[in-house]
């Protein structure tokens, strides 16, 4: 008999009937190996267990990024921004479907315009769907809370925000006559248990019996303590670039609006500008340039390529840098003031960056981007497919032109000319996939940043790299540190 | 980006979808008879329904462009002269007259939308540039551009007619644009066009029922207005190159500012000659000399040879091309990126790590191993979980967000330890012990300026944990790490007091260790004792220092 097996009859003996969590309280053995031992126990109908069903409930992983705003709540508050809009120009197919239904908006001559109830949902009201989500998300249900929200949990479910599974557990544990005799005779077993330092020393255990072990006993679960799988991956994406020859740098994340956009020819008056997409801060609301002749040349650039006017208090606010193209933009600069080096300098960075977006399970405010340049002379498009290609090809993506997995594509991007973008084919999403932009950075750039040379530049997301490489279904995941997906997720296929 | 969406039965044209691929245009998606595409800003030539085609047309070499294909007919039609009142509110105007315009109920829906996203992306919601179209039949010229604080019409979508102001307080297009006019000191002047006889248009908000457009329309006059010049004289180029595609004739409008006038729409050719060795040398090939005129003519550019170098003609609609960068991308595009041959850099430099990368990664290997797993939290946060909920005062010199569309994203973290214990409070149910670090920046503002520290956190959450079990993982850390410190005992409202230590080295405050206090642990939703630390590593990073 095994030891748990033992401890678990010698417990029921003097009890009579229990129920599995007393079991667990009072023996000390966790909970998986007092399950075992209680199923091999029944199968030799030493006890008997009594089954009860129960309803378990949880959150999908779309259920999961609604739990603060669900897609019709979203919804309305975005119309409540613009009072109406045209059913064409609705991207948002599910909240404006389930604010339909809700009755918060009404649909006339193909426009969409906010109820009563809508104007209310748009200020955050009450919603007992989501309240449900919460309380999910928190805690487990019980049975009384199930019953008190059967209509909300059945459309959730039916939504697909919800699953509902059923268990059977182990309900009362009793004892039967042929158990207590068990215990008799396995009181009364000889031999060696747990090996002691006493016993080594003084030799007992020689002509001693060892008591034999179920070997498969479950064990405790044992949690190894690991990195976070961005560690892991930023370091992996490091060493990959070290080993073509480049040296990591790195700049700050706050920024002022002089890096971020004006010195990569980003005209003022640029959407990507307006607060609606970039974090501008009040507090330091603005970071001046020290650099005169700098700023001027800057400046210069933007007046005769752009026209319009170029103002210095626009270039100073302070904001959180878009893209770590701007630590490129702050070396290239840097690398212009040195004489001596060696050309071609090959350089990249690793960092934060910032977009303002409603996060949901989709779209995170804040990514990971990696960023490259090569400054040099003679240095040509083909140089800078040829460098991208074996990255990616190092990274374990077949970039081999014939098996049609991996291409390029013209791409804009204000500061390159020309353009490009590399793609992959996800045989799962049958779909290309964007992995980096790039190109040569304009001479109207390198000219105002003080260097003839000529600088291949490209940048791309890492959120989205490891989404591939780890199979991840919501990008919040990768931030939430659930203790469960710390310790468990699998390892990064790479 | 703007997402534009046309039938490919109007387009006619076969790898419609391929094609705009190789142009450089992102296909969002084909589903039937639809595709659409996203746009980027600098192609707005691209959001036309015509300009696409066209782009289309040539890139499949059906249509071989020639620097006639695009001008206008004939002279002067009519002439609007611009007061001084616009001067200071939206001073530019361009205009031409389309006749014989012959257009479908879909090509009549196609010019709106194109109008409607133009001056949505290219025109900044209308602010920078906005388009009205006008029956030219009703229309007496001469016509005047001006501004004033009264006027009356009846706009489109009203059967009566309305005083500006009224317009801009309640009608729909008045609501939703009104804020492009700036009001003056005193009063708002208001941008309008009218004719010999009567007002057109509310400009940028809506036109007059009197000049309305409708499908059996054969003549109609652009107006286009706005704050730049540039942007104001292009669009119209743009639209009367989408009126030629149309079969339209363009007529020439005689715009007369207080100073100066000009003919309008500009349609000539911009020549921009390319040395042949340049192309070769950005693109890091030898491409033929004789097929660069045609890959010049697929992105829809007359080119000849002109010596060592080769002439372009850019067309009056292609509004992104600076100077020879963008035709040696255009010849790219047209030879083709996925024939463009990989060349090696030359180099024999050695990659390097970051140093402070390296440290933070040493010391991440330490913490696995005494038994932390490492948690990675977001920088963003908001003063509820950075203060209240520890209990702490409001610290006024953080980094902080002015606008965010994200509620609980207001300032930049100061602190890691609210991220952990953030993350304990998600977890509750699971297995303890708990034990978490995070290695990471922490952000405040001093002396106006934003300073970047790099700080570790680390907390164990279990029904034992004590003031004992962080102090015992901090000593051996510190050990590794070689940093003399000792504790002195501290009261921070975070913690239990008694329980709770400032942490020293070299005479500064580098840190606190302790038990969080029960309240905060409350108000993180944690269900046992937690002892924590956080400890500054890094000073103050530097950047781009030598």
């Amino acid at each position: 008999m095994h030891e748990y097996q033992f401890k678990i009859l010698e417990f029921l003996k003097d009890r009579g009937e229990s129920s599995v969590d007393e079991i667990v309280e009072a023996t000390g053995i966790a909970l998986d190996a007092a399950r075992w031992a209680i199923e091999t126990l029944a199968e030799q109908k030493a006890i008997e267990v009594s089954k009860e069903r129960e309803k378990i409930l949880s959150l999908t992983e779309e259920g999961k990024g609604y739990v603060n705003e669900m897609p019709e709540e979203t919804f309305v508050k975005q119309l409540a921004k613009h009072g109406t809009a045209k059913l064409s120009e609705i991207k948002d197919s599910i909240g404006l479907m389930w604010a339909k239904r809700n009755g918060w908006i009404n649909i006339e001559n193909g426009v969409a315009k906010l109820t009563a109830e809508g104007v209310r949902h748009s200020k955050s009201a009450e919603y007992p769907l989501r309240q449900v989500l919460e309380r999910l998300d928190s805690s487990s249900a019980d049975d009384e809370y199930v019953g008190k929200h059967e209509g909300e949990i059945v459309l959730l479910e039916k939504r697909n925000l919800v699953k509902v599974s059923e268990r059977s557990s182990m309900g009362a544990v009793r004892i039967t006559s042929a158990g207590k005799r068990m215990l008799e005779e396995g009181t009364n077993e000889e031999g060696i248990n747990q090996l002691t330092k006493e016993m080594l020393l003084s030799g007992s255990w020689k002509n001693k019996k060892f008591k034999s072990y179920n070997i498969n006993a479950p064990t405790e679960e044992v949690y190894a303590a690991r990195l976070h799988p961005m560690r892991e991956f930023n370091n992996h994406l490091r060493s990959l670039w070290v080993s073509m020859g480049f040296t990591e740098v790195s700049g700050p994340i706050i920024e002022s609006a002089f890096w971020d956009f004006d010195a990569l020819f980003s005209p003022q008056d640029h959407p990507t500008r307006e607060m609606q997409d970039t974090f501008f801060l009040s507090n330091p609301n603005e970071i001046s340039v020290e650099d005169l002749p700098l700023l001027k040349r800057v400046k210069k650039m933007h007046l005769s390529s752009w026209g319009d006017v170029w103002r210095e208090e626009v270039a100073k606010q302070a904001l959180l840098r878009t893209h770590s193209t701007s630590v490129s933009a702050h070396y290239i600069y840097k690398f212009s003031k040195l004489l001596s080096e060696e050309y071609p300098v090959k350089l990249f960075s690793l960092g934060k960056v910032f977009r303002n977006e409603s996060v949901d399970y989709k779209h995170l405010a804040e990514l990971t981007q990696y960023d490259g340049i090569i400054i040099g002379d003679k240095l040509s498009f083909s140089n800078l497919v040829d460098t991208l290609r074996r990255f990616y090809d190092l990274l374990g993506f077949d970039t081999n032109p014939r098996n049609k997995k991996f291409k390029f594509k013209p791409s804009y991007f204000p500061f390159v000319e020309p353009g490009l973008e590399a793609l992959y084919y996800d045989e799962e999403k049958q779909d290309w996939i964007e992995l980096v932009g790039g190109g040569i950075i304009r001479k109207e750039i390198t000219k105002a940043l003080g260097t003839k040379k000529t600088v291949l530049a490209w940048g791309g997301g890492v959120e989205r790299l490891l989404f591939h490489f780890m199979n991840l279904d919501s990008l919040t995941t990768l931030y939430k540190n659930e203790v469960q997906w710390l310790r468990k997720r699998p390892k990064i296929d790479i | 980006m703007a997402v534009v969406s046309f039938s490919l039965k109007d387009l006619g044209i076969e790898g419609a979808a391929e094609l705009a691929e190789k142009i450089g245009l992102d296909v969002e998606s084909v589903e039937g008879d639809t595709l659409s595409i996203d746009v980027p800003p600098n192609r707005p030539d691209l959001l036309d329904f015509f300009g696409l085609r066209r782009s289309m047309l040539y890139y499949s070499g059906k249509r071989v462009p020639a620097d006639s294909d695009y001008a206008v007919s004939a002279p002067a039609e009519t002439s609007i002269t611009v007061t001084k009142n616009v001067e200071k509110i939206r001073p530019f105007i361009s205009s031409f007259v389309a006749k014989k315009v012959n257009m479908s109920e879909q090509h009549l829906k196609y010019l709106i939308n194109f109008t409607e996203k133009l001056s949505e992306t290219y025109g900044r919601k209308r602010k920078k540039m906005a388009m009205g179209l006008h029956n030219y039949d009703a229309v007496k010229g001469p016509l005047v551009y001006d501004a004033s604080d009264v006027g009356k019409f009846i706009p489109l979508g009203s059967s009566q007619a309305m005083s500006f102001g009224e317009i801009i307080k309640s009608h729909p297009k008045g609501i939703a644009f009104g804020n492009t006019i700036e009001s003056g000191k005193n009063r708002a002047l208001y941008p309008y066009l009218k004719d010999s006889e009567k007002i057109m248009s509310l400009i940028p908000i809506i036109n007059s029922k009197a000049t309305a457009i409708g499908k059996s329309t054969e003549n109609i006059l652009v107006d286009v207005t706005g704050t730049s010049e540039k942007t104001v004289n292009s669009t119209a180029s743009l639209l009367a190159a989408s009126f030629i595609d149309q079969g339209a004739e363009i007529h020439p409008v005689e715009i007369k500012y207080e100073k100066r006038s000009l003919m309008q729409p500009d349609m000539a050719y911009r020549e921009v000659k390319v040395n042949l060795s340049k192309i070769d040398g950005t693109l890091g090939m030898r491409l033929i000399e004789n097929l660069l005129i045609t890959y010049a003519n697929r992105l829809g550019h007359p080119a000849s040879k002109y010596g060592n170098s080769l002439l372009v003609k850019v067309p009056p609609y292609r509004l992104d091309v600076f100077n020879y960068q963008d035709i040696i991308e255009d010849i790219a595009i047209g030879f083709g990126y996925e024939n463009i041959s990989p060349t090696p850099v030359h180099s024999t430099a050695i990659g390097l790590f970051n140093e402070l990368q390296e440290y933070i990664n040493k010391l991440a290997v330490f913490m696995i191993g005494v038994g932390y797993t490492e948690a990675v939290n977001n920088y963003l946060t908001n003063q509820d979980v950075a203060f209240k909920q520890m209990r702490l005062p409001e610290d006024a010199n953080v980094v902080k967000i002015t606008y965010s569309k994200t509620e609980n994203i207001t300032m930049l973290r100061n602190s890691i330890l609210p991220s952990l214990l953030l993350t304990l409070g998600r977890s509750t149910h699971e297995k303890m012990p708990q034990r978490l670090f995070e290695i990471g920046s922490v952000f405040s503002v001093e002396d106006d300026k934003a300073a970047e520290r790099v700080n570790l956190s680390f907390v164990s959450e279990h029904s034992r944990s004590n003031f004992a079990d962080a102090k015992g993982v901090l000593d051996s850390m510190f050990g590794f790490l070689g940093i003399k410190y000792s504790l002195r005992e501290e009261k921070n409202p975070s913690f239990i007091e008694g329980r709770c230590a400032g942490i020293y080295s070299e005479g500064k405050h580098i840190g606190t260790i302790g038990e969080v206090h029960p309240e905060v642990l409350n108000n993180f939703k944690i269900a046992e004792p937690v002892a924590a630390c956080e400890v500054n590593l890094i000073g103050e990073v530097s950047y781009f220092k030598e």
